[in-house]
């Protein structure tokens, strides 16, 4: 036992300290927080009042209205939240293009420069309600979303004016444009999980490419490994101390550790930034408000751990297999052929995740999540997108343990006899015979 | 009595086309160096991968200090050197080194510290957490030597451990395998280089194409070649004693170096007819001696200039 764990530990320490697998590990949460904090950031400029000189050049109300619109607006749905707008109202008389450009003059100073400076200035015509064209002069012209809820204000206004200009009755304008709101909640185990159903697609789909790219990664430097002990002939050294069995079981325990840290790290980040986010706008002087709208969604604990423990699951499997593979080859160039079937195996669970995530209470996704080297990647996937029963995760597992217990037995005796082999490859049939041989 | 450290019985080892090993038996008695030896794919290699149960003989049994256990889980009285030598190429040296005794069974502190004390005595200190990358091919060997002595095993066993080092490694590697003989501890070398295993071994077994051809103490062996034996030493005019060293009637055998020859007498011939010969044509000597045969003459002898001949062209 000691045997093993020494392997293990040097599999973990050569392992974690390269330089890939530093950079590696730390540049995912750095992206992470970055993803999280900068659009908070860059949206700052949208998220507080706006200073909006308005030139009202109409003879009717249309300029009023436009302003007690514009004023009616909040930053937030928060009721208590501070009004979107601050507007400025001043009445043309003929003289709009004069009155235009000195308001102009006073837009985008700083304040220090001048007491009363503005962010944009509204120009509305007496041709708005015909035409529709409503000038706008700003420093935020290039903000999408500052831009769209300016547009979508003043266009209601118009709209309203225009049907009432019509005949039809001001209160049938309103509530006939009101709109539509469709505000859709994930389910989960007969409790609201206050999720988006986009935002569990995202979770989703991000899971299950990381699970399958790193097992793919893990599982390959697992192989690479055996080769590399196969060339520099420690091997030998090692056969002669210990039983295969502990070799193998030391390398891809080793292997696996330090995924599952690097797993952990990220899913661990991952999750602390999008349950802390009040903490982390409070580091970067963000208002907790304005991460709110963070892109990214909330992984929920429960969810964390069903990862990791799928991860290793699927590590733990294709690790033994790409290590028997390696046993068995003298080259990394020799083991393509048989890495390849491995590999594709991996890959039509990833695919299969796709058609999971369309229905994920289905035949197909409630099968694959019990059937080996598929439920790695399918219940992870289930688990974050439909309520799946606690029985329904303990069958999946004790299938997976099971066919892991298989597979690292059946692996093991590959190993046995392919580390000390070298020279010619051996051909299918005679791995088939090693494994036989008691 | 102790139990013999080695115990080969009737082992047959056959690989794919030829058998390495034909019914070997021969026994390591415990305490002292023993020497393997034989020409290159005579199946010391194979014999010693068998002792430590890298490969499974076909027919037979190897037991290691009359335990019917693997060495495997007695790894810890244990220690082998490989003819192929190979470190994790990326890890440091004093990591390395410990994790070689941890593998024989050591605790992490206790590995570690001895690592410390073999790299201080091996003049590698300097290098401890250097990579192994980084260390010359010499240095390595010296590495992996102490890797397999770190545990303080009862039977050290080494495959071909002098091969490739520089005569000041090969007399430090040296001093330490005697001094593990004096301790009471046993030693199993194999080598192709048979004036190491005169000056080294108390007993040797001689194999060739995977059978037995000689086993016994050295003396022994040489005792039972029997025979007389000169050695020459020529300083001058030695192409006049091509003649009489061609001569069957005074010459036997004769291994020719050049500026010196060893030879085996013809029966019935006697030394002094020999230097009379030659001393009567003028050749120049500067030695003339009745020595016991050298472990050289009698693998020679025994296993054939055929077998050797290809042996050292490898070497080389």
């Amino acid at each position: 036992m000691n045997k093993t764990l020494a392997v293990i530990r040097r599999e973990l320490v050569a392992r974690v300290r390269t330089r890939a697998f530093l950079i590696s590990t730390l540049i995912l949460p750095i992206l992470m927080v970055f993803v999280a904090v900068v659009p908070a950031l860059m949206m700052r400029g949208g998220s507080r009042t706006m200073q909006i000189a308005m030139v009202d050049g109409t003879g009717d109300s249309l300029g009023s209205r436009i302003e007690s619109a514009l004023a009616g607006e909040k930053l937030s749905r928060d009721p208590g939240a501070p009004t979107r707008y601050a507007l400025h109202r001043f009445v043309a008389a003929g003289r709009v293009a004069v009155l235009r450009d000195s308001l102009v003059a006073l837009t985008g100073v700083s304040r220090e420069q001048h007491p009363q400076s503005f962010d944009g200035v509204l120009v509305v015509t007496d041709s708005t309600i015909a035409t529709g064209k409503v000038d706008y002069l700003g420093t935020n012209t290039s903000s999408f979303e500052s831009m769209g809820q300016l547009e979508g204000t003043i266009s209601k206004v118009l709209v309203q004016m225009r049907l009432a200009h019509s005949g039809l009755d001001p209160a049938i304008v309103a509530s006939a444009i009101r709109p539509i709101n469709l505000n859709a909640t994930k389910v989960s185990d007969g409790k609201a999980t206050g999720q988006s159903g986009v935002q569990s697609f995202a979770i989703a789909y991000f899971m299950a490419f990381l699970l399958y790219l790193s097992v793919v990664l893990y599982g390959q430097q697992t192989m690479t490994s055996v080769i590399e002990e196969k060339t520099s002939r420690i091997m030998e050294v090692l056969a002669s101390s210990m039983r295969p069995f502990q070799m193998l079981l030391g390398k891809v325990l080793g292997v696996g550790l330090t995924g599952l840290l690097q797993m952990t790290i990220w899913g661990g980040t991952y999750y602390l930034v999008t349950s802390q986010r009040g903490r982390l706008a409070g580091l970067f002087g963000l208002s907790a408000d304005a991460m709110q709208s963070l892109p990214i969604p909330a992984m929920p604990t429960d969810l964390l751990v069903v990862f990791l423990v799928y991860f290793m699951l699927g590590f733990l499997l294709f690790g033994a297999l790409y290590a028997a593979i390696g046993s068995i080859c003298n080259t990394i160039q020799e083991t393509q052929q048989y890495a390849v079937a491995v590999t594709m195996v991996l890959m039509l669970g990833f695919f299969s995740v796709f058609a999971v995530m369309k229905d994920p209470t289905g035949g197909l996704g409630v099968t694959l999540s019990f059937v080996p080297f598929f439920s790695q990647l399918v219940m992870p996937v289930r688990w974050s997108l439909a309520a799946v029963s606690p029985i329904e995760l303990a069958g999946s597992l004790a299938i997976g343990i099971a066919t892991l217990l298989g597979t690292t037995w059946l692996a093991g005796r590959i190993y046995r006899t392919g580390i000390l082999m070298y020279g010619k490859k051996p051909t299918f049939g005679e791995v088939f015979r090693w494994i036989r041989q008691g | 009595m102790n139990p013999a450290a080695v115990r080969v019985d009737q082992v047959t080892k056959r690989f794919a086309g030829h058998t390495a090993v034909k019914s070997l038996s021969f026994e390591v008695p415990a305490g002292g160096i023993f020497g393997l030896l034989g020409p290159n794919g005579a199946g010391k290699s194979t014999t010693i991968r068998m002792m430590m149960d890298i490969i499974e003989p076909d027919e037979g049994k190897v037991v290691l200090f009359g335990l019917e256990k693997s060495p495997r889980d007695i790894s810890e009285r244990l220690g082998y050197l490989p003819e192929e030598r190979g470190l994790y190429k990326k890890m440091k040296v004093l990591e390395h080194l410990a994790f070689l005794g941890e593998v024989k069974g050591l605790g992490v502190a206790d590995a570690k510290r001895r690592a410390g004390q073999w790299l201080e005595r091996l003049g590698l200190q300097d290098w401890a957490q250097k990579k192994v990358e980084d260390l010359s091919k010499g240095m390595q060997q010296k590495v992996q030597f102490a890797g397999t002595l770190l545990h303080d095993p009862d039977l050290v066993i080494l495959d071909e451990p002098f091969s490739g080092l520089d005569p000041v490694n090969a007399q430090m590697m040296k001093d330490i395998v005697v001094e593990i003989a004096k301790s009471g501890r046993t030693v199993l070398f194999s080598t192709h280089i048979m004036e190491q295993a005169e000056k080294m071994c108390d007993r040797i077994v001689i194999i060739a194409r995977g059978e037995k051809v000689v086993d016994g103490s050295v003396s022994q062996v040489k005792a039972e070649f029997g025979g007389n034996h000169i050695a020459l030493g020529f300083t001058h005019d030695k192409e006049n004693a091509a003649r009489i060293l061609a001569d069957r009637r005074l010459v036997a055998t004769l291994d020719d170096y050049g500026a010196s020859a060893e030879l085996e007498l013809a029966a019935g011939a006697s030394p002094d007819a020999l230097l009379g010969a030659l001393v009567r044509e003028g050749v120049g000597l500067n030695r003339f001696e009745v020595v016991e045969p050298s472990l050289q003459s009698i693998f020679i002898a025994k296993v054939g200039n055929a077998a050797v001949v290809p042996a050292i062209t490898e070497a080389a």
